[in-house]
């Protein structure tokens, strides 16, 4: 098998290089312990507010759209219904959710008419959470006074929950780093090509019957093992961090191997384009640091402008992340990361292709 | 289309490679023999890579085409590399391999059998004397040992056409000869195009020699036709005591040229009386030690076609 001797042998010109090897088993290790170190702070760094209206009248519409946007350290999302603000607080994805109770635009215009009337809103959190407990009803009080006008305090009903499953940042961010740790594969993937065809060494493989796809297939088997070595690393480090694995760990594993494939298939499509390791390297991480950026990688892309999601959506990096922390900390299964899967084995399928069809053509310049 | 009656294991058809308006490869017409051995001799940068390279279907040919062994190098370029095996003008190895697993890397990619693969692979590296250190990492070796690797690479899965490409490159005599006397001992069994910048080893290894120059062959045929047929003029070198100008004007009157340094004279003609010469000098009453007629070399043949010096 050609292809079987191209792979072994560039694993044994990996494994047989110490520094090489370090570099590549030991960073993951570095990388993991330094942002878990640098992320395991407890909370998020703003607070994540529901809001469901049971009230329905201008005056509750003005208060979710006007009043609450104001507070800056407020991410207001609506919800419908009271039992999908539970899951999402459950899930951490909220800090707490509030519900305006029928009434409310009543109550006040009653205000703003003069007549003292009570008003009250209805908060649930995490009881855990102490934060939420002192500084949002703090703050949802503030909001809403000024809201209605009005100098005494507004009750705020507090229904404390118990949230078993208490999400930290690094439960939040640790699939970022991972998929981090996978974008650094597409230089770690250009560079055994180039360096082949900068020393001459693929050209002397190329007076041998060697078919583009044994090439492509030789490579990428050494750096698949790599890449496996390299995930579980990842999550060990995330998992020793204090990164909480609530879902299918098989699963979370396929979608880091799916993206690993990518980057490996972006590497080597690079070190077809490249003529040299000087160009190869600056063009790879040209290619993978925007993309960790633009992917959600270190910060949550939420927020971002539609066309730049719609880039980063383009990659399967922003997929990889949205699903394994489906998976990871939310616990969801196939089911609900089906579409990304499906993208991502898309994606390796294509990238490969375009390496097979990239390769033949620079066969013989 | 590939007629029984073809004897020719490398044909070239006006094979040409143009880089940019640098003319590499001018339309170059060769026949190589079945188990001839064929030198291209000739400087840096006269074009003997590029026409290796697109023999063995790493460079496109910008026009013209080549058959290894009835496969046309364009058409059937999978064909063609399972016929050949190439030692590249630089050394290339893989440096964290061993010299046995450099050798098999290569064995498998032509598909060989691993039984076969080792025994061929012990062979070759007893003959050039590395089974001693066939489990060190290549890395390790010694200029003229990776050579020795760089060349049975070229020889493993037995090709029946070997391209070697410059193959004692910057190597001390001692090792070329080594090499030399491997190459020798696989005339006939193998067809062989070496490239060399060497005329010596041109002239010791090759059956017949093409002078390149330029992108072109400016002259081919064997070692001794090239020298004979080819060289208009003799030169005769004398060492002789006592060598007076009445001496030298008697032989200028007859000689084309005539030079004298010290107590050495060189004389060049078309035709050179070797008798007449030291006749002449013993009457003018010099003393002859030694007197011979110079043997051509494949230097003063490119020096005459060209115009230039073989070597930089």
């Amino acid at each position: 098998m050609r292809l079987l001797a191209l792979a072994i042998r560039s694993l044994k010109e990996t494994y047989r290089d110490p520094l090489a090897l370090g570099f590549l088993l030991g960073f993951p290790l570095v990388f993991m312990l330094l942002f878990g170190a640098i992320f395991s702070g407890d909370t998020l760094p703003e607070f994540a507010v529901g809001v469901i209206d049971e009230d329905n009248t201008m005056m509750s519409q003005a208060f979710i759209d006007q009043a609450l946007p104001m507070v800056p350290v407020l991410s207001v999302t609506t919800y419908d219904d009271a039992d999908t603000a539970l899951k999402d607080l459950k899930f951490g994805e909220l800090n707490a959710y509030i519900v305006i109770p029928p009434g409310f635009g009543q109550q006040v215009s009653q205000n703003w008419q003069g007549a003292k009337a009570d008003i009250t809103l209805n908060m649930t959190y995490d009881e855990s959470d102490v934060m939420i407990s002192e500084q949002l009803i703090t703050i949802i009080n503030e909001v809403t006074r000024a809201f209605a006008q009005i100098e005494m305090p507004v009750t705020v009903n507090a229904l404390p929950i118990h949230v078993e499953n208490q999400i930290d940042y690094i439960d939040f961010i640790g699939p970022g780093i991972i998929t981090f740790g996978l974008l650094i594969l597409i230089p770690t993937s250009a560079r055994p090509i180039v360096r082949d065809k900068e020393k001459g060494f693929l050209a002397r493989l190329l007076t041998t019957p060697t078919r583009p796809l044994d090439f492509i297939l030789g490579y990428s088997l050494a750096l698949v093992a790599i890449t496996i070595a390299q995930i579980i690393i990842f999550i060990f480090g995330a998992w020793a961090m204090g990164m909480e694995i609530i879902g299918n760990l098989g699963l979370a594993f396929l979608i880091f191997f799916l993206t690993g494939l990518c980057s490996v298939g972006i590497g080597m499509v690079i070190a077809s384009l490249s003529k040299s390791e000087n160009q190869a390297e600056p063009l790879a991480w040209l290619f993978s640091m925007p993309l960790a950026m633009l992917s959600g990688c270190w910060f949550s892309i939420e927020l971002m402008p539609s066309y730049i999601r719609a880039v980063a959506f383009a990659f399967p990096y922003a997929h990889t992340i949205e699903a394994s922390r489906g998976i990871l900390i939310r616990g969801v299964g196939l089911e609900a990361v089906g579409s990304d899967f499906l993208f991502l084995a898309g994606w390796a399928v294509a990238i490969f292709a375009i390496g097979v069809v990239l390769f033949r053509r620079n066969m013989r310049s | 289309m590939n007629s029984p009656k073809d004897d020719f294991a490398v044909q070239t058809l006006n094979l040409t490679r143009k880089f940019g308006d640098l003319v590499a490869v001018d339309g170059i017409d060769l026949n190589i023999k079945k188990g001839e051995l064929f030198a291209l001799l000739g400087p840096n940068g006269a074009g003997k890579t590029t026409t290796i390279n697109m023999l063995c279907c790493l460079l496109k040919p910008t026009s013209g085409t080549a058959r290894i062994m009835g496969y046309d190098i364009l058409k059937q370029p999978f064909r063609v590399k399972g016929t050949i095996g190439v030692s590249p003008q630089e050394t290339v190895l893989s440096e964290r391999l061993n010299s046995r697993e450099n050798l098999e890397l290569i064995g498998r990619t032509h598909g060989m059998e691993a039984t076969e693969l080792k025994s061929r692979s012990r062979e070759l590296l007893a003959t050039m004397g590395l089974e001693a250190r066939a489990k060190d990492q290549v890395r390790k070796f010694s200029g003229g040992m990776k050579r020795r690797l760089n060349i049975i690479m070229a020889l493993v899965h037995d090709p029946q056409v070997v391209f070697l490409d410059e193959p004692t490159l910057g190597l001390d005599p001692q090792a070329r000869r080594a090499i030399w006397e491997y190459i020798v001992r696989l005339k006939k069994e193998k067809t062989i195009l070496l490239t060399t910048h060497y005329m010596d080893e041109a002239d010791f290894l090759a059956d017949r020699i093409g002078i390149m120059d330029e992108g072109k062959i400016v002259a081919l045929g064997t070692s001794h036709e090239l020298k004979n047929s080819l060289l208009e003029m003799q030169t005769m070198l004398i060492q002789a005591q006592d060598i007076t100008e009445a001496a030298i004007e008697k032989i200028r009157a007859k000689y084309a040229e005539v030079e004298a340094t010290g107590d050495t004279l060189k004389i060049s003609d078309k035709q050179l009386g070797f008798q007449e010469i030291v006749d002449l000098l013993h009457e003018a009453g010099v003393a002859v030690r030694s007197a011979y007629m110079k043997e051509p070399t494949l230097e003063d043949v490119f020096l005459q076609i060209t115009g230039k010096e073989l070597r930089e």
